[in-house]
């Protein structure tokens, strides 16, 4: 039997969003360890370890993936409410992290960002004043779809095996 | 609600005045308590119950933080002499508890160890220790 997952889809919140573009995947794991031994102590923080790490890191959306065990994923989701800050270099980044969506496979993760994101630009919609952002708004509203996203990569995938 | 709900009672039909009482209880307890005892290795330190309560916290700080630092936890009694104690603690934190008093291993430079004699739901089954009965 494989080793089964959990992976945590969260929304990175900061104070000032132009920190956003100073934050690597380092930063996050490294203060997201932290946070797990301060309220879990050295059991949360070795129960975590084993596989915990950034799967994904979008820098201008602030989206997050998170990936840990499934045994002890409960010791990570429990602890990220209590990252208030993050230490960046010798920095303080004030923050805090919403999770938005519990997944076993990347793939349905992918799947929820998506929808999570049409559902966002529909309420973008709604307060629209004039037409050209109304416009702009449903172009990219078509363009949304996990199809296209997935073709190109599993093409370049399949190219990668036959080298 | 009925303040003995979940409890079954059952008399006993005896014939003399002498009757006891049997209470079962269906539902999980609410606490477990602990009669621990704190061991030097060599020369030992005085500690006093408050001592003993920081001592069992930080032990709970160190291996489950601040999540296993905030159980609920009492110390009943202590006696300073021969360093027992008695421990309540909210059930759903007893393995917590336990195995951060397993790991505990120095106070204030002092080589030590915690014992634990007995663990019950009751306190009433720490009162009698059926290893110490003397037995002729």
């Amino acid at each position: 039997m494989r080793f089964k997952s959990r992976y945590l889809l969260c929304e990175l919140v900061l104070e000032d969003p132009r920190w956003r573009q100073n934050i690597s995947q380092g930063t996050v794991v490294y203060n997201v360890r932290e946070a797990i031994a301060r309220t879990h102590g050295d059991f949360g923080a070795a129960a975590c370890a084993v596989s915990l790490s950034v799967k994904y890191l979008n820098v201008y959306t602030g989206v997050l993936l998170l990936r840990c065990r499934k045994d002890f994923y409960q010791l990570l989701w429990s602890s990220l409410p209590f990252i208030t800050s993050l230490d960046n270099r010798g920095q303080r980044i004030p923050c805090f992290i919403n999770t938005l969506h519990v997944g076993g496979t990347i793939r349905t993760c992918q799947k929820f960002l998506i929808q999570y994101n049409k559902n966002q630009l529909l309420q973008l919609m709604k307060n629209c004043t004039n037409a050209a952002e109304k416009e702009a708004i449903r172009q990219s509203l078509q363009s949304c779809s996990l199809k296209s996203l997935e073709e190109p990569e599993f093409v370049l995938s399949k190219n990668e095996e036959n080298e | 609600m009925d303040p003995m709900h979940g409890r079954m009672r059952e008399q006993p039909k005896l014939a003399g005045p002498t009757s006891y009482e049997r209470i079962v209880l269906k539902n999980p307890s609410e606490h477990h308590y602990m009669k621990v005892q704190l061991e030097f290795n060599g020369e030992g330190a005085q500690l006093s119950a408050t001592q003993f309560k920081l001592l069992v916290v930080s032990a709970l700080k160190n291996l489950h933080g601040e999540v296993g630092s905030s159980l609920p936890l009492d110390l009943l009694s202590f006696d300073e002499k021969t360093l027992c104690a008695v421990l309540r603690v909210c059930s759903r934190g007893l393995v917590k508890l336990w195995s951060s008093l397993t790991l505990l291993g120095h106070y204030k430079n002092h080589e030590c160890s915690i014992r634990v004699i007995q663990t019950s739901p009751f306190l009433l089954a720490l009162a009698g220790n059926s290893r110490e009965l003397d037995l002729e």
